[in-house]
Parts: structure tokens; sequence; C-alpha cells
């Protein structure tokens, strides 16, 4: 691609680093920014930088937040003994979606495989075990990726909570669902929260 | 531990001999319709050295001819393709693309159980592979393998008798993958553990800290596909060597004192035991001794290595005992013949051999077979004189 000018040039670059943007799309999307006012642009600008500026992650479950404490955290309508255990923020803002779950949230940050280098140091486990401890949480509902690095993640934060007395149960994967979380619709993803199973009948009937 | 050819009165598994009304039945449907698996028509675009190009199939031998590079065995890899979901001979898909072109398309008519089938395998551009049967993809591959079962011959295979363990394994794992989907997908989720495990156990070298709770979790995991790999291979090999000698035997003719014995740890304590046991030698190797990955089929003659005291010919009798065993197992469990794709297998084969494996593979068999030679006088005399019915197709 030709362009005249460097500015045009760098903007497009940057926009071409996105996930999925290519460097035509990038070119587009450049473009029309171009098109708008100076101010509606800066605006923009300043609404991402902002957000990447001071965006925090809750103290409590690691989820975003604006604050040190989410508002999900927050809201004390919420069920405070009922944690959900997830990957990532997107698997928050999926169940989220679906307005059917009233408890808490734990994000892990990802899931255990030391293949790719991720050993439970790397992830929010020290501080789930934790939460569990303080928290009186009276029910761990893991809602993870059905493969095999989520059962070893599920296995193993089991085997660190074995003395508290929660129940460990982990939403119908697989059945429910075919694939990622976040792309589950919203109607899946609530059914499979409804019908969650105990992780040791899940493990048996496998 | 071992457990030899000469434990086995369990020869269930063998292939049962047929009754005479049986053999006529049998030669009466070979006369009348095709095999319950029948691939009628291949075609292929952008696939190696075909551009774009159909083949129809009508009988069930198919005579595949032509000189030296002409295509024979990247015919017999595109059928693999639809088999297996993958080539034969190169694990990475992109080598079966066309030079100079993004992707390939390989489109089969199959009939299964009387019904027509379409199954298609396309490579995209993007190098994403993708794969139907009627226009139904599936999200996992594995879940094809067994539908289409076929063996192969190929050239290259005598590494199945001379080559590492792993080669062995590999045949084995084809077999029983082919025959039991719970077998595939224990063998897929043992890998993936297993793979892990190493990768932990390096990094518990590399950086000095050892979580051994995330090492027992992956234990417990290994520990029911692992049990389901061996005691199906057990279960399988107490029959199978015993009919891999035999056909051993027909073969060469001649009695030998030829010796196949599955060795596995797991024989003598529980793979549970067996990861338990290992663990300080496995911290200290930083991977995963113990287990059914390092099983062996160890073969030997007299009281020598196989590999090391075997002539040519002998290593060739061995290979086609091990397929042709193969086939008459699958033949068995599937309750019709698989396909049989046999490249170059005539070579340094005498006459009377030649028609003895024609005579087995082609008429005793009943199943579809495809046959590749760069000699298409030899191939048609032979197929003549056993008054097997067959198409010849001519590669140039
Ligand atoms: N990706 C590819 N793109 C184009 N041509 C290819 C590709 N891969 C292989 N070929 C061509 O295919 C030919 C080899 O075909 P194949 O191995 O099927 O031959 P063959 O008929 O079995 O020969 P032989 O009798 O020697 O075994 C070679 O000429 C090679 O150049
Ligand atoms: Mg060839
Ligand atoms: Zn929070």
């Amino acid at each position: 691609m030709q362009f005249s000018s460097s500015l045009l040039e760098n903007a497009v670059t940057e926009f071409a680093k996105l996930p999925g943007i290519g460097k035509k799309t990038a070119l587009r999307l450049v473009l029309h920014l171009l098109r708008q006012e100076v101010g509606e642009v800066e605006h923009f600008s300043e609404v991402v930088a902002r957000m990447r500026r001071e965006i925090k992650f809750c103290n409590r479950c690691f989820n975003v937040a604006d604050g040190d404490i989410c508002s999900i955290c927050a809201n004390s309508m919420r069920r405070q003994d009922l944690i959900c255990v997830v990957e990532t923020i997107r698997d928050v803002i999926a169940i989220e979606s679906t307005q059917q779950y009233n408890g808490l949230y734990h994000v892990l940050g990802g899931i255990i495989s030391p293949l790719d280098g991720i050993g439970p140091d790397q992830l929010t486990i020290e501080a789930l075990v934790n939460r569990i401890q303080k928290e009186a949480t009276s029910e761990l509902i893991f809602a993870l990726n059905p493969n095999i690095q989520g059962d070893t993640t599920i296995y193993y934060i089991q085997k660190k909570i074995q003395a508290f007395p929660v129940q460990v149960t982990t939403i119908a994967r697989g059945i429910a669902f075919g694939g990622e979380l976040e792309y589950a619709d919203e109607m899946t993803l609530a059914r499979s929260l409804q019908n969650r199973l105990p992780v040791e009948r899940y493990v048996a009937g496998r | 531990m071992e457990l030899s050819t000469q434990i086995g009165p369990a020869l269930s598994r063998q292939p049962k001999r047929l009754s005479v009304q049986q053999l006529d039945s049998f030669a009466a449907g070979r006369l009348s319709c095709s095999p319950m698996l029948f691939f009628r028509a291949i075609s292929l675009l952008q696939f190696k050295n075909y551009t774009n190009r159909a083949f129809e199939f009508n009988e069930a031998v198919t005579g595949i001819c032509g000189n030296n590079g002409q295509g024979k065995t990247n015919l017999l890899d595109a059928l693999h393709y639809l088999c297996f979901t993958k080539s034969y001979f190169s694990r990475t898909d992109g080598h079966a693309v066309q030079e100079g072109q993004k992707g390939f398309r390989i489109e089969g008519r199959v009939s299964l159980n009387e019904k027509q089938e379409k199954a298609v395998c396309v490579l995209r551009e993007t190098g994403k592979k993708e794969f139907s049967v009627n226009d139904q993809p599936y999200d996992k591959f594995s879940h094809h393998i067994g539908r289409y079962p076929c063996v192969i011959i190929a050239p290259d295979d005598a590494v199945l008798v001379t080559g590492g363990s792993e080669e062995r394994r590999k045949f084995i794992d084809s077999l029983l993958s082919q025959a039991d989907a719970t077998y595939l997908q224990h063998l897929i989720s043992y890998t993936k553990i297993l793979q892990q495990r190493n990768s932990l156990l390096k990094s518990f070298a590399e950086t000095g800290q050892r979580n051994f709770a995330l090492l027992d979790v992956l234990d417990e995991q290994l520990l029911k596909p692992g049990q389901y790999i061996f005691e199906k291979r057990k279960d399988f090999l107490i029959s199978f060597l015993p009919a891999v000698r035999h056909t051993y035997h027909e073969i060469a003719q001649q009695p030998e004192d030829l010796r196949l014995v599955y060795e596995s740890q797991l024989l003598e304590n529980n793979l549970a035991e067996c990861l338990q046991a290992s663990r300080q030698k496995d911290l200290y190797a930083a991977r995963t001794t113990a287990g059914p990955h390092r099983d062996e089929l160890e073969i030997s003659l007299g009281a020598q290595p196989f590999k090391q005291i075997a002539s040519q010919g002998q290593r060739k009798s061995l290979l086609f005992a091990l397929k042709l065993t193969e086939m008459d197992v699958l033949k068995e469990e599937k309750g019709f013949p698989p396909l049989l794709l046999l490249d170059d297998v005539f070579e340094k084969l005498d006459e009377s051999r030649i028609s003895n494996l024609l005579q087995r593979v082609c008429r005793d068999n009943a199943g579809q077979v495809f046959i590749t030679d760069t000699n298409e006088e030899r191939l048609k005399k032979h197929l003549d004189d056993l008054a097997i019915a067959h198409q010849i197709i001519t590669l140039r």
C-alpha cells in the first residue's frame, strides 16, 4: 500500500495491529475517522487511552473494575457465598448476559497448561483459595472450557480446597455447548448454568 | 514381563473359517454387487500433481498403472485422505497442495452399506482443513476414523519391521483406532496429558521449583486413558500375534521360528504403580519413563532380533503378514472388508508370490482394492489368470 502521508500510514499501521484487522480494514477505519470532526476523534482516542490508563482489576475477583472492587462484588444483592470460576473477563461478560446468575465470580486469567508455560502460580489460584477460606463460600461453580487443561485446572483447585466445606460443581459442559464459552449462545449457557453437576459425578461420567 | 505368542488359547478374534455355504454366498455377492464399502468416484483439485481430475471406479479391483512420477501413489494418498482425513506420507497438509496453488479439494463418492455418501476434504487458502460427510462438517476429525476402514501397504512400510518401537505402536494404534472409537479418544487424551506432564517435568528441572500437587493431578488424569489403552492392546494382541505368525508361515511357506512378543511395564503393575515407582527417575530424566507409550512389540527369528537377521524377503513377508492380518481383523470387527491400498507391492516378489498375494487380497477378502504398478502387462496378466474382474487406469 502506498500512502502520500506518513501520518495516515502510521495510523493504518496501528489499526492493523488489532486482532482480526487487516491492512484494508485498517485503511477503511482510518479514512472514516478522517471524515469526522477533530473534536470527535480526540474524544475517541481519549476514551480509549483513559480506559487503558485508569482501568483496574478487582482485588477480590480480578474482573475489570473502575475502583478497587468491581460492581459485581460491590453489589450486596448478589449471593456472596457462590463463586463462578472462569478463565477470562470475556466469560464474565458472557455469563452476565444470560441474566441467570446471581453469585460472584473469580477470574483465573487462564488455565493450567505447562506446555504453554502456564502453571498455577501464573493464575489467581492462591487468591481463590484464600477467598474460599475467608468468605465461607458454599459452592464453587467451574465454568471452564471442556478440555483436558480445563480438567487439570479443576482437579488442581479441588485438591487445594479439600479441607473447606465447599461444594464443587461444574456447568454441564460438552453436552450443553460445543466449543468456547464465549461463543455459546445465552440460552444454552443459561441452561448449563442451571444444570450444573457435582465435580465427582461429572468426572465419573466421562 | 512379556506376553508371548505361545500363551494364547483365547483365539476368539482370529478370523473365523468360513463355511461352504458362506463361501458360496460370498462368491455370489461378489458377482452381483459391490462390497459394502465402495469408493465409486473421486475428484481432485490442486492436489499434488493433479490440477483438476476425476476418476470413476466400477470394479472391486482397480489397477493404477503408469510410469514413474505419473501420480499413482498420489491417487492412493487422496483415497487415504478420505479415510483418515490426512496423508499417509506427510505430516503437513501443505505438502499435498499443488505447487504454486493455495489449498486443495478432494471429493469422493462412497457407498457404505448401500447408502451413497459424499466425503469432502478441503484445505482452505488459510491453511485450515475441513472435512465433511454429506455436507456435515466434523468438529473433530478423529470422529471420522473408522467410518471407512482402510489398510495401506507402501514401499517405505518396511520400517514397521526394521524401525523403532514407535512404528509398531503406530501400527497397532491405527488398527485399534479404526476398530474402536473409544480407544482413539483415550489415545488422544493420553497423548495430550503426557505432553503436559513432560513439560511440567522439564519446568521442574529448569526452575528447580516442584509443584508436586500438580504432578499428582496429571498422574491421576493419565490413569484412565492409559489403563484403557493397555488393556485394549493386551486383549487384542493375545489373538492378533498368533494370527500374524500364522499368516507369515502361509506366506513364507516353510516353517520358521518367528516370535512376536508384546512387552509392557503394565503387564506387571498397573499404571498408578508404574508412575509411582518411576517418579524419581522421571524427575531426573525430566520426562515420563513409564506407561503405554513405552510399549514394544518385539520380533525375533529364532534367538535373534528379527531386524538384524531377516532377509529382505523375510521382512517383506512379515510386513504383509502384519498388514493382511490387520485386514482380517478390521473385516471381522466392522462386518465388512476394509479398503485396501497397495502401492508397488510386487517389487522383489517372484511370480508365484504375486499370484498368491493377489489371490488373497482380491478374491478371498472380497473388498475394494487399489493396486499400483508400473508394469501394466504384468498386473493385467495376473488378474486375468486369476479371473479377477478389474479396471485399469493408465496415467500418463
Ligand atoms: N505438491 C505437489 N505439487 C505438484 N506436483 C507434485 C506435488 N507433490 C508431488 N508432485 C508430483 O507428483 C509426482 C509423483 O507422483 P507419485 O509419487 O504419485 O508418482 P508415482 O506414479 O507413484 O511414481 P513411482 O512409480 O515412481 O512410484 C512427481 O512428479 C511430483 O513432482
Ligand atoms: Mg509411487
Ligand atoms: Zn470483583
